[in-house]
C-alpha cells in the first residue's frame, strides 16, 4: 500500500493545526501533554503521528474535536474549511462531529454501547445528523455493514458483547464512515488486534477512506503501520512534533536522532531500544527535550531548538534539531 | 428467565417469612392464646377452652405448623375479635384502597424521579441544584411529617382540600379530590427516592467510553442521555428501586394514618391500638408477600431488559 | 456567576458548592451532637416540669408548651438525646453485624458466601418498618429494644459493600504471598482487611444512623415507642394524638419534625461527600 502522491503543497490543507497547546491539570501537576503542534492535513492525505505511548498524539486526536474531559486546557487553532475548531461551541462542534470529521477510539468493545443493537448504533449518525426516519437509517447502516463483512456472520440484530475486538473495531469505523466524512481521525486502529487482523482492517479502512475522497489522520505506536499506509508521517516526542516528511523519505533518511533510535528498536534493525526512560510530562526536560537520551547531543542543545524546514523532493521535510 | 439459583432463593425466602410469622405469636411473652387472639377480647372460660381447641394449641408444635401452613394456603389469615370479620376479608377490603392511593403515586414517582434524577446527574446548574436540594430534604424528612405540613397548610388552613377518608358523596371526581393530597404525598416520596438513585447512577456512567463516543458522533447534550446513557443507568439500579418498594409501601401506611382514610394503614394503626394481634399479623404477611413479588417481578423484568444476560 | 451550560464535561459536579455546603452538614451534625450531650446546660427547664398547657410561643417558652404544659423547647433539646442514641445503637448494631457478615462472605468465599449471601437477601426483602411494628405491638418494647430490632434488620446494605471490599482484598497481591507464607486468617483480617474497610464503612454507619432515625421516629409517632422517653418521634406522636393537629397548635410537631429532617440532611451531606470523595480516590488507583 505504498502511496507516492505528488508534492502535498498541490492539494490545499484541509486540516491545519496551529501552535496547539494541551495541558491536563491534575493533582500530581500540570501535565503539558502537547507543545507547540504545527501540523497540516491535506485533502486526501493520511498523515500518521507515530510515537511511543503517552507521548501525547492521542491527545490531539481529541483536542481537535474538543473531546477531551473537563480539566484540560488547550491553546492554539485548528483551522477546518476556514473555521477554527477550537473557539466554536459545543452546538457547532456536533454538527461537525461524525459529518465533516468523525473519530474512532482506541478501545472498540468499550466504545460502544454494550446494551444498544450494532446496526443501531451505526445507524444513529444517520438519524441525528441527516434526520432519516429510523427503518430507513437502519437499512442503510446494515448495507454498510455488509460491506465491511458483517452482513451474515454477525447479523444486524447483535450487540457488540457477542462480537470480537475486531468486529466491533469494524463497527465503530462503518460507523465514522457512514456519513461519508472529510476527516477520519484513527486513534490506534490496531491496538490490541493480531497483526494480521490488523493488516485486514487497516486495508478496509482505507478501501473505503479512498471511495469517499476522505483524508485519515492516523495515531499509533505501530512504525510499520505507518509506513504501509501512510503519505506522510509526523514523529512525535513528549509531545512535541520532532520530524515530518513523506513516509518514504522518513525510513529511507532519517533525521532526528530520536527518529533514528525509534527505527532501530524495530526487529528487522536489530531490536536495538534507547536507553533512558521518557521523560515526565510534568516536568519535562529544560532545553531539547530528548537531550537526555540523544547520542548526537550537543551543548546547543540545551536550548529548545526550533522547527527547521529543509530541502526535499518528497514534499515538506521538517525537523526539530540544532544538527540541521 | 430466572436463573435456578434465584429462583430458590425466593421460594426459601417466602417459606421462611411465612414461616417467620407463625413463630412470632408463639415465641413472644405471654399466653399464646392471648396473642393469637388478641388482647382485651372478654372471653367465658368455656370458650377460652374451646377456643385453645380451636387454635390447635393443645396439639404438638409440629402438627400445629402443619395447621398453619394449610390455612395460609386455603388464604385464611384468622379471625379478628375485635372487629368480628375474618382477617382476609378485612385486607382485601382495604388493600384496595391502599393500592389505588400507593400504585399510581409510585408508578409516577419513579417515572418522575428517574427522568429528573438523571437529567439532574447529567448536567449541574443553579437550577438543578435548587432541585437537588429541594429534593434532598423531601428524601430526608420523614413521610408522615411532610404530609402533616401539606395537611395543616392546605386542608386546614386553606381548606382546598378534605381533612380525611376516601370519599364523601362517592362519585369519581370526589374521589379524586380526597385521593389528590394524599397521592401528591406519595408521589413525592416515591420520586425522592428514586431521583437520588438514578442521579447517582447517571453520574457514574456519564463518564464512559460509550458516552464520549457517543458524542464524537455528533449527538449533542441530552441526546446522549436519553439515547444512552439513561438505559444503561437505570439497569443497575432497578433491583434497587424494586428493594425501596417495600420501604415506600410502609410511607403509604403513614401517609394513610395521617389523612385519616380507610386503607390498610388505618386498619393496623387501629389494630395497634386495641392489640388486635391477628389483623397485625395478617396485614404484615400480606404486605411482605407483595413486596417480595415486587422484588421477583424486577429481578424478572432486568433479565428481559439486560441483552446481556437474556442472550446467555 | 454560572450559565447553563451545554457541555456536561466542562461543568465538574459539584467541586467547591459541594465541600461547602458538605462542611454546613458537618456543623449541624455536631451540634446536634453537642445539643444531645450538653441537655441540662443547654435547655431553660426540666422537660418534665409542668406549667400552663397549652402556651403558644412565647417570651417564657419560647416554643410553648405541650398538653401537660411541659415546656415543648426542653423537650426538643432534651428528645436529641434520646433520638440520637437510639440512632447510634441501632446504627453501630447494623454495621458491626454488617461488617462481620461482609467480611465472613467475602474472605471465606465459598459456601459461607453462598449462605450468607442467601440470608442477606432475605432480609433486605422483609418490610422492616411492618415487623418492628409487630414485633413491638407483642413486646411493648422499651427504646433499647427498639435499637436492637432496627440494628437487626439493617445491616444488610454494610454487608454487601463490605463483602465486595473483602473479595477486592483477598485476591491482592501482597495478600496471596502473606497466605503462601503462612500467616493465619485471623492475622490477615485484622492486619490487612479490617483498616481498609474503616473508610468505606464509615458512609454506611452515618447514613445507618439516619434511616434509624426515621424509623424510630415513625415508630413513635404510631405509639409504639417508650413513652418514658421524649424521642422527636413521640413529640410528634402526641402532638397528633392529643389535640395539637386539630388545635393548629404547629410549632408542637414543627419543631421535632424540621429537627429530624436536618438532622438527616447533615447526616446525608456528609455521607455522599465521603462517599463520593471514597469513589475518586478509588477512580484514581
Amino acid at each position: 500500500m505504498n502511496r507516492h502522491l505528488p508534492s502535498s503543497s498541490y492539494f490545499r490543507p484541509l486540516l491545519c493545526i496551529d501552535e496547539m497547546y494541551v495541558s491536563f491539570d491534575t493533582s500530581l501537576g500540570r501535565v503539558k501533554a502537547a507543545q507547540n503542534i504545527c501540523l497540516e492535513l491535506h485533502e486526501r492525505e493520511t498523515l500518521a503521528i507515530v510515537g511511543e505511548t503517552g507521548c501525547g498524539k492521542s491527545v490531539i486526536a481529541s483536542a481537535i474535536l474538543q473531546l477531551l474531559p473537563s480539566n484540560a486546557s488547550v491553546k492554539g487553532k485548528a483551522i477546518f474549511l476556514g473555521r477554527d475548531l477550537l473557539s466554536l461551541g459545543e452546538r457547532e462542534m456536533a454538527d461537525i462531529r461524525g459529518q465533516e470529521i468523525a473519530i474512532i477510539f482506541q478501545n472498540p468493545s468499550l466504545s460502544l454501547n454494550p446494551i444498544m443493537k450494532v446496526a443501531e448504533q451505526v445507524a444513529e449518525p444517520l438519524q441525528i445528523h441527516r434526520r432519516l426516519p429510523r427503518h430507513r437509517a437502519i437499512s442503510k447502516a446494515e448495507d454498510m455493514l455488509s460491506r465491511f463483512k458483517l452482513g451474515d456472520k454477525a447479523s444486524p440484530v447483535m450487540y457488540p458483547f457477542q462480537l470480537s475486538g475486531g468486529m466491533n473495531q469494524r463497527v465503530m469505523i462503518a460507523t465514522s464512515m457512514i456519513l461519508s466524512p472529510k476527516i477520519l481521525i484513527a486513534d490506534e486502529p490496531s491496538k490490541g488486534l493480531d497483526q494480521s487482523l490488523a493488516r485486514q482492517v487497516m486495508k478496509e479502512l482505507a478501501g473505503i477512506k479512498d471511495e469517499i475522497g476522505a483524508s485519515l489522520l492516523l495515531i499509533t505506536h505501530d512504525l510499520l503501520l505507518a509506513k504501509e499506509v501512510s503519505d506522510r508521517i509526523a514523529v512525535m516526542y513528549c509531545g512535541e512534533i520532532v520530524e515530518a516528511g513523506s513516509s518514504a523519505e522518513i525510513f529511507d533518511e532519517p533525521l532526528h536522532p530520536y527518529t533514528k533510535a525509534l527505527l532501530n528498536c524495530l526487529p528487522e534493525m536489530g531490536f536495538k531500544p534507547i536507553p533512558g526512560s521518557s521523560p515526565s510530562m510534568i516536568d519535562p526536560p529544560e532545553g531539547c527535550r530528548f537531550y537526555p537520551r540523544c547520542r548526537e547531543r550537543l551543548d546547543r542543545c540545551l536550548l529548545s531548538p526550533k522547527m527547521i524546514k529543509v530541502e526535499s523532493d518528497d514534499g515538506d521535510r521538517e525537523v526539530r534539531c540544532w544538527l540541521y | 428467565m430466572l436463573s435456578g439459583k434465584k429462583a430458590t432463593r425466593y421460594a426459601i425466602a417466602l417459606f421462611l417469612i411465612i414461616s417467620l410469622n407463625f413463630f412470632i405469636p408463639r415465641s413472644m411473652p405471654g399466653d399464646p392464646l392471648t396473642n393469637l387472639l388478641g388482647e382485651d377480647i372478654s372471653l367465658t372460660a368455656s370458650s377460652v377452652q374451646e377456643l385453645r381447641e380451636r387454635m390447635g394449641l393443645d396439639r404438638p408444635l409440629s402438627q400445629q405448623f402443619l395447621d398453619y401452613w394449610h390455612d395460609i394456603l386455603r388464604f385464611d389469615l384468622g379471625y379478628s375479635f375485635h372487629l368480628h370479620r375474618n382477617v382476609s376479608d378485612l385486607i382485601y377490603d382495604r388493600m384496595k384502597w391502599t393500592l389505588l392511593l400507593s400504585l399510581p403515586a409510585m408508578v409516577m414517582g419513579a417515572i418522575l424521579g428517574t427522568l429528573l434524577g438523571a437529567r439532574a446527574g447529567w448536567k449541574s446548574s443553579a437550577l438543578r441544584r435548587t432541585q437537588t436540594g429541594f429534593i434532598m430534604a423531601i428524601y430526608c424528612a420523614p413521610p408522615y411529617f411532610i404530609s402533616l405540613i401539606a395537611l395543616y397548610l392546605l386542608s386546614y388552613k386553606l381548606g382546598l382540600f378534605p381533612l380525611k377518608g376516601f370519599y364523601s358523596t362517592g362519585s369519581a371526581l370526589d374521589i379524586a379530590h380526597h385521593l389528590f393530597l394524599p397521592s401528591a404525598m406519595m408521589t413525592l416520596f416515591s420520586l425522592s427516592r428514586n431521583y437520588m438513585i438514578m442521579k447517582g447512577s447517571v453520574l457514574q456512567e456519564k463518564g464512559s467510553l460509550y458516552a464520549t463516543f457517543a458524542r464524537a458522533k455528533g449527538l449533542y447534550d441530552e441526546q446522549i442521555l436519553f439515547r444512552h446513557v439513561f438505559k444503561n443507568a437505570l439497569l443497575p439500579i432497578i433491583t434497587l428501586l424494586a428493594l425501596d418498594f417495600g420501604f415506600i409501601l410502609s410511607g403509604a401506611l403513614f401517609i394513610e394514618i395521617v389523612f385519616s382514610m380507610n386503607g390498610m394503614g388505618s386498619l393496623i394503626y387501629d389494630a395497634l391500638l386495641s392489640r388486635d394481634y391477628p389483623v397485625l399479623q395478617g396485614s404484615f404477611l400480606i404486605i411482605t408477600i407483595m413486596v417480595v413479588s415486587a422484588n421477583l417481578l424486577a429481578d424478572l423484568l432486568y433479565s428481559y431488559l439486560d441483552p446481556r444476560v437474556r442472550w446467555q | 456567576m454560572e450559565k447553563e451550560c451545554d457541555r456536561p464535561y466542562h461543568c465538574p459536579y459539584g467541586g467547591i458548592l459541594f465541600r461547602k455546603v458538605s462542611i454546613i452538614g458537618l456543623v449541624i451534625f455536631s451540634s446536634f451532637l453537642l445539643a444531645a450531650i450538653f441537655s441540662s446546660f443547654l435547655s431553660p427547664c426540666d422537660p418534665w416540669d409542668r406549667f400552663e398547657p397549652y402556651l403558644p410561643p412565647g417570651q417564657d417558652h419560647i416554643l410553648g408548651t405541650n398538653d401537660l404544659g411541659q415546656d415543648i423547647l426542653s423537650e426538643l433539646i432534651y428528645g436529641s438525646r434520646v433520638s440520637l442514641i437510639v440512632g447510634f445503637g441501632a446504627a453501630l448494631m447494623a454495621t458491626t453485624i454488617g461488617s462481620s457478615i461482609g467480611l465472613l462472605a467475602g474472605y471465606f468465599k465459598g459456601m459461607a458466601d453462598e449462605i450468607l449471601m442467601g440470608i442477606t437477601d432475605i432480609f433486605l426483602m422483609i418490610p422492616q418498618i411492618p415487623l418492628i411494628i409487630v414485633l413491638a405491638a407483642f413486646l411493648r418494647p422499651s427504646f433499647w429494644l427498639i435499637a436492637l430490632l432496627m440494628g437487626s434488620l439493617w445491616w444488610t446494605s454494610t454487608a454487601r459493600v463490605v463483602r465486595s471490599k473483602a473479595l477486592q482484598i483477598r485476591e491482592m497481591g501482597y495478600v496471596q504471598s502473606k497466605r503462601s507464607l503462612g500467616f493465619s486468617h485471623l492475622h490477615i483480617i485484622v492486619s490487612d482487611v479490617l483498616p481498609n474497610l474503616s473508610q468505606l464503612v464509615m458512609p454506611k454507619f452515618l447514613l445507618s444512623i439516619a434511616s434509624a432515625m426515621i424509623a424510630e421516629s415513625s415508630i413513635s409517632f404510631l405509639g409504639l415507642g417508650d413513652p418514658s422517653m421524649k424521642s422527636w418521634g413521640m413529640m410528634i406522636n402526641f402532638a397528633f394524638s392529643r389535640g395539637g393537629f386539630i388545635n393548629g397548635y404547629w410549632w408542637w410537631y414543627m419543631a421535632p419534625g424540621l429537627c429530624i429532617t436536618i438532622f438527616v440532611l447533615s447526616i446525608v451531606l456528609i455521607g455522599s461527600f465521603l462517599e463520593e470523595r471514597d469513589e475518586s480516590i478509588m477512580g484514581q488507583q
